[in-house]
């Protein structure tokens, strides 16, 4: 049952289980905000480092998310359970959203270097739409969409039943994150070894020849890229819910370059070293960003730079490679 | 007949700005296959060496455009040097690379420049017709891309270096074995890529506003016109241009500018989704 590839994943889940006990809530707010962002890191590792398919636009998915999210849970807030069928709708509207997109793209024919400037455009079209929308005329409902300064005051995921209200944020927020992580790293492994996985591995080596084989890849590659919508989206509700707001700059230039270098620094091939190095590396542009937004985003650029130029497998992946050889392959 | 030139001015305006934006985009991915996503990055580069040397150094504009355009150059030169040449053959790579190089120039530029800098007036004057005014540098604009165009085409078409250049990209091994210095030829292609989205900055960069992200205005614009335009971007350019434009301007004119770039956009979604070889695959079809 431990298989060698377990063991990192286990021991990181185990330190994430007990950090609560050992630090106060500023740290577990913190740590939340770092694991929220594996989510669309993962979604692009699934599409980008499993199919092949290289989209700039998660964060089209993201915002698309978050803003759904927001303007439901507004707008129905009276309504019960709200906080708990609201985040739902918003990621079945990401996922159809990202069926659609990918339907375009895979069925038009469109590959490579295209998908990327495609995504691109559509992340940008957002940006550029909800940026406009700083007037009052701009209201879906009750809620207005408020341009640049951002949406706010939608109400927390959550639940109340009769005289008991559970909210997600703190610690249950924490506990949240770390289980839904669990589970979806679990789900994508499952992912890898189907058949559908297998397929889509094998399309990113020769499309053609999968096809003449008799399989569906263009439905494949379409399900896959909506798959990855999805996470996108649920990073999207997580942030959006974690800071109670969303802005249009989520789904810039330069938002939408970040999970691309988290995902290509970590080793786009290994979920895992994804999961970890998405965390690793939003601590630290964080901690960098302290001194100046400038500074972190050169350094990260530098960091995706030099990682294509000399270590294209992923730092976390070579190294994580690198231990198992060292201690854990002499038996 | 005033309606007529406006719709004209406005036409030739949006196309010369597509064409501009992405016609080093255009060469480099067009006789390299690298996406360059730093395109944007180049072009701020051009305006900024350009407005940096007409204010801090006070040079008449033209040299000081000429600046602009040397800068971006030596820049792109030293970055095909050092990074682009090791990722041929991996174009998903080199995209991912160039994007970290826009991180870095952008944002350093935001270091160094601060925010926002002191701009420069558009040169030449205004002139009246009916009950509108246009800038004659406008006018200006749109024959300077057509001349560009004009100058690749020779270049490429006519010139022992495009001669070269055609052999390199249709088969780099067999270029080389006949002694065409293949790394030389993708240098050189970089550099004249770099050098017109320079050049783009540059004559731009009295016209706008200079920010550091001044670059990002034309990106979306280049790789819209660059995707539609097709697989050799050289026959599908100035189709693709032309279309986008007259979509742009008509749209525009009847209702209001950011629906104008919104029905752009869309039709660009259309276009590939319909015509996935953009319009030089149009064309080649025709022909045959």
């Amino acid at each position: 049952m431990l298989k060698k590839d377990n063991i990192f994943t286990i021991s990181v889940f185990i330190v994430l289980l007990i950090i609560p006990i050992l630090f106060d809530d500023f740290y577990i707010n913190n740590i939340s905000y770092f694991m929220i962002w594996t989510f669309i890191s993962l979604g692009l590792a699934l599409i980008w480092g499993m199919g092949g398919i290289l989209s700039f636009g998660q964060t089209a998915f993201f915002g698309l998310a978050g803003y759904s999210f927001a303007i439901i849970s507004i707008n129905f807030s009276d309504i019960y359970a709200v906080g708990i069928w609201s985040p739902i709708l918003a990621l079945a509207i990401t996922a159809i959203f990202g069926a659609i997109v990918g339907y375009f793209l895979f069925y038009g024919g469109i590959y490579d270097v295209f998908i990327g400037i495609v995504t691109l455009a559509i992340t940008l079209v957002l940006e550029t739409f909800m940026a406009q929308t700083a007037g009052p005329e701009w209201t879906v409902g009750n809620a207005r969409l408020n341009g640049f300064n951002g949406m706010q005051g939608m109400p927390p995921i959550g639940i109340k039943i009769g005289e008991y209200k559970f909210d997600l944020q703190g610690i249950g927020q924490y506990y949240f994150i770390v289980f839904l992580a669990m589970f979806l790293l679990w789900l994508l492994y499952k992912i890898k070894k189907s058949n559908f996985g297998l397929i889509l591995l094998a399309s990113k080596e020769d499309r053609t020849r999968v096809e003449s084989l008799g399989h569906n890849v263009k439905k494949i590659q379409m399900i896959t890229f909506s798959l990855s919508a999805l996470l996108a989206g649920v990073s999207g509700i997580l942030y959006t819910n974690w800071g109670g707001y969303i802005t249009p700059s989520s789904m810039g230039l330069i938002a939408s370059a970040m999970p691309v270098i988290w995902v290509a620094a970590s080793g786009k091939n290994d979920f895992f070293s994804v999961f970890f190095g998405c965390i690793l590396l939003v601590y630290i542009s964080q901690t960098l960003a302290v001194n100046g937004a400038q500074y972190a985003i050169i350094l990260m650029g530098l960091i995706l730079v030099i990682v294509t130029r000399y270590f294209p497998e992923g730092i976390i992946l070579m190294l994580k490679k690198l231990l198992t050889n060292k201690f854990l392959s002499k038996k | 007949m005033i309606i007529l030139f406006n719709l004209f001015y406005q036409f030739g305006d949006a196309l010369s700005f597509l064409l501009l934006a992405a016609i080093g985009l255009a060469v480099i991915f067009g006789m390299m296959k690298i996406i360059n996503l730093a395109h944007g990055e180049f072009i701020t580069i051009g305006a900024y060496g350009t407005v940096v040397s007409a204010k801090i150094l006070k040079l008449p504009l033209p040299i000081a455009m000429a600046v602009g355009v040397l800068v971006t150059v030596i820049f792109g030169y030293i970055l095909e040097r050092i990074i682009i040449r090791h990722l041929y053959g991996r174009p998903l790579d080199s995209v991912v690379a160039t994007w970290g190089i826009s991180l870095i120039v952008s944002q350093s530029f935001l270091v160094i420049f601060g925010p926002s800098f002191e701009g420069l007036q558009t040169p030449l004057s205004n002139f009246q017709l009916g009950a509108y005014s246009y800038s004659q540098y406008r006018l200006l604009l749109i024959l300077i891309s057509i001349s560009i165009l004009i100058l690749l085409y020779i270049l490429f078409l006519k010139s022992n270096f495009g001669t070269l250049a055609r052999a390199t990209i249709e088969n780099p091994k067999i270029a080389s074995t006949l002694g065409v210095k293949v790394d030389k030829v993708y240098t050189v292609t970089f550099c004249i890529g770099s050098a017109l989205a320079g050049l783009t900055g540059a004559i731009y960069a009295p016209t706008m506003t200079i920010v550091p992200s001044i670059g990002q205005a034309f990106i979306v614009s280049a790789f819209v016109t660059v995707v539609t335009a097709g697989a050799s971007p050289f026959i599908g350019l100035i189709p693709a241009a032309s279309f986008l434009s007259l979509i742009q301007t008509s749209v525009t004119f009847y209702y209001h500018a950011t629906i104008g770039v919104l029905a752009l956009l869309f039709s660009v979604i259309l276009i590939i989704r319909f015509l996935p070889k953009g319009f030089s695959g149009l064309l080649i079809k025709l022909k045959k």
